[in-house]
């Protein structure tokens, strides 16, 4: 399974109707799913989705052709500066996005991240931020 | 009888002639490994051990110097962050979880440390009740580490030897001090530097003791003690440390803020082992897999936590443990990076001929108990209070509901199936809003996801649940899940 994140402009879902649809055009391409995360932006509503890795391609396309943006960006930052490496919050991240390179220094790798954000408040120094 | 091979003075020589021989902790592992104990007690002078984790027994002492006219405090505040005052009239103990009266969990005594030591402004203000000696009711200004006369970091029980690994079984996230810990044992945190950890590379504390010369956040320290809650026989060592805060640096010392938990401050620390014997070249040897703590469920609010099992620091270290049959991620709160930093630093001040080893005056006690606290009231469970649940069956209409709540004059119904278990509860609000709502049916207005309570859970831990959760009341099951009472606000008041 991989993690996407479907970003929906306010201006295509106006009540939950226009939701169903929008996860009905995933459905039909006959898989199942998961819904990690429902929230709403500044832009619109934001669907962390968990789905088979050979139907990324697919549905990203016909995700895209309704004006719905996919992305696999992270939405996390990490203040280099602030941070101990002591650890805290790499237990806590689903995708392995934050690791302790070869020294046992913190690393961030932003593609793996997947906007969970079960870190932000693992940090003790305040070092993670949304972006 | 110990053979002793070295003294301290023969080492110390060697230190001033650029000849002794260090290596961290971590490079005594192969080093025993390759060459063997006697080898290596030969060889060898100095094993350097380093640890940087929250340390939240730290603080420091302050010395402001008089004002003019005198104040003797009553209360002081450093960034907001409340000071304890309670001996001569300038003096103060800053104490790194003491959270700020302003910012709460943002900023702490741990903050203040760090700031103070990073050469930043600290504003102080205090107060007083006035005498003739000390007739100024107020004071207000702004310092820095070097305006002032002594601050010294005491901190009574820092660098145990090991600690544990946390998990948490119950069904929600746990903020802690182990950290952030997510439900259904969702992962593992875990303190402690492993094979580099001071203490556990003399773990008989042959050359550990009061006098002993130490790194501490990042300048010279001291041992002045065992610490509090040393526990020697469970391998929970601990020491009592001083240092003169003005030689150290913010890189070593640093407030922290663990979510819903409070301030700590990160302490940097390592001791230097002499070779003395070749004993104390096989300790030094220890490596991760040979050192082992207990797994802990924090799920259980307890002080006799649950252990599900011991495992070694070798494991830890990767990146999951195995757990009930499942892998569970694993991380550490401590930096080894760091830990490994110290340990490297002291050694190149060894070779530097620029730190010198002082035998301790006394090793510290290998007999100490720590007992718990002595408890003068009796600990009250939720089976001496809770009172008789009034039952409805899951197929009753609200108005049956209503009467009993009338009948027997109480706010909440507990819900079952006929063989007694838990289905819901429904309270006089739900019932009143079915009314303004026109609902009929009690499946309209009953919840569902109860928060319950059992026996021998202690009343202080149930009362918290209901605080947390904004409700009034507990039904009370038992381990099938059958209703055997309530118990609400009012048994509580």
């Amino acid at each position: 399974m991989t993690i996407i994140n479907v970003s929906i402009p306010f201006g295509l879902v106006k009540d939950i109707d226009d939701y169903s649809k929008v996860v009905n055009d995933i459905l039909k391409h006959d898989i199942t799913f998961n819904i990690l995360k429902f929230s709403t932006g500044s832009a619109g509503l934001n669907l962390l989705l968990d789905i088979p890795e050979e139907k990324v391609k697919t549905i990203t396309e016909s995700l895209i052709e309704k004006n719905i943006s996919v992305n696999k960006k992270g939405r996390v930052i990490v203040d280099i500066d602030l941070c101990i490496d002591c650890g805290s919050c790499i237990s806590l991240c689903p995708t392995d996005a934050l690791t302790f390179n070869g020294e046992e220094r913190l690393k961030f790798s932003y593609e793996k991240c997947i906007g969970c954000l079960l870190c932000i408040d693992s940090c003790p120094r305040f070092a993670i931020e949304e972006l | 009888m110990i053979f002793l091979t070295k003294t301290y003075a023969e080492i110390n020589g060697k230190i001033k002639n650029g000849e002794a021989v260090v290596v961290t902790a971590e490079e005594m592992v192969s080093i025993v490994a390759e060459k063997g104990t006697k080898v290596a007690a030969d060889e060898i002078d100095i094993v350097t051990t380093g640890t940087f984790g929250p340390m939240c027994s730290s603080g420091a002492f302050l010395n402001f110097g008089h004002a003019d006219p005198p104040i003797k405090f009553e209360n002081l505040w450093l960034n907001d962050v409340s000071a304890y005052h309670g001996n001569a009239a300038v003096d103060c103990y800053i104490g790194c979880t003491r959270l700020s009266d302003v910012k709460r969990f943002e900023y702490g005594g741990g903050h203040v440390i760090e700031d103070l030591v990073a050469g930043k402004p600290v504003r102080l203000r205090g107060n007083s009740y006035t005498t003739d000696c000390y007739p100024l009711a107020e004071v207000d200004t702004e310092f820095t580490l070097d305006d002032i006369n002594q601050a010294i970091l005491c901190n009574p029980r820092n660098a145990y030897q090991r600690y544990v690994c946390a998990v948490n079984s119950s069904d929600r996230t746990l903020y802690t001090y182990m950290g952030k810990l997510l439900p259904h044992y969702g992962n593992a945190h875990y303190a402690g530097a492993g094979c580099l950890s001071p203490l556990s590379n003399d773990p008989d504390y042959e050359t550990i003791g009061i006098g002993t010369r130490i790194f501490l956040g990042g300048g010279i320290g001291y041992i002045i003690g065992e610490g509090t809650q040393h526990s020697p026989s469970s391998q929970f060592g601990t020491i009592f440390v001083k240092g003169d805060l003005k030689q150290m640096s913010a890189e070593y010392l640093r407030g922290v803020t663990y979510e819903e938990y409070g301030t700590s401050l990160f302490v940097g620390l390592g001791i230097p082992i002499p070779i003395l014997n070749e004993g104390l070249a096989k300790k030094t040897a220890i490596s991760d897999a040979e050192l082992f703590t207990d797994i802990v469920d924090y799920g259980i609010p307890r002080r006799d936590r649950p252990k599900p099992r011991r495992i070694n620091y070798e494991e830890l270290k990767g990146e999951y443990i195995h757990l009930n049959g499942k892998k569970v991620k694993c991380s550490s709160l401590s930096s080894f990076y760091h830990a490994r930093k110290i340990a490297e630093t002291l050694k190149t001040w060894i070779q530097d001929g620029k730190f010198f080893l002082n035998p301790p005056a006394e090793t510290l006690p290998t007999t100490t108990i720590f007992k718990p606290m002595k408890q003068t009231l009796k600990l009250n469970f939720v089976k001496d209070l809770k009172k008789k649940a009034e039952i409805c069956y899951e197929d009753c209409d609200i108005k049956e509901v209503a009467r009993k709540i009338i009948t027997e004059n109480i706010n909440h119904i507990v819900i079952t199936d006929k063989n007694s278990i838990l289905k819901g509860i429904v309270t006089s609000f739900d019932v009143t809003k079915a009314i303004a709502e026109d609902k009929k049916d009690l499946g309209d207005i009953i919840t569902k996801r109860v928060f319950t309570t059992f026996d021998d859970e202690p009343l202080s831990n149930a009362s918290r649940k209901m605080k947390q959760n904004k409700i009034s009341a507990l039904p009370v099951i038992d381990e099938n899940k059958k209703v055997t009472g309530i118990i609400t606000s009012e048994e509580l008041m």
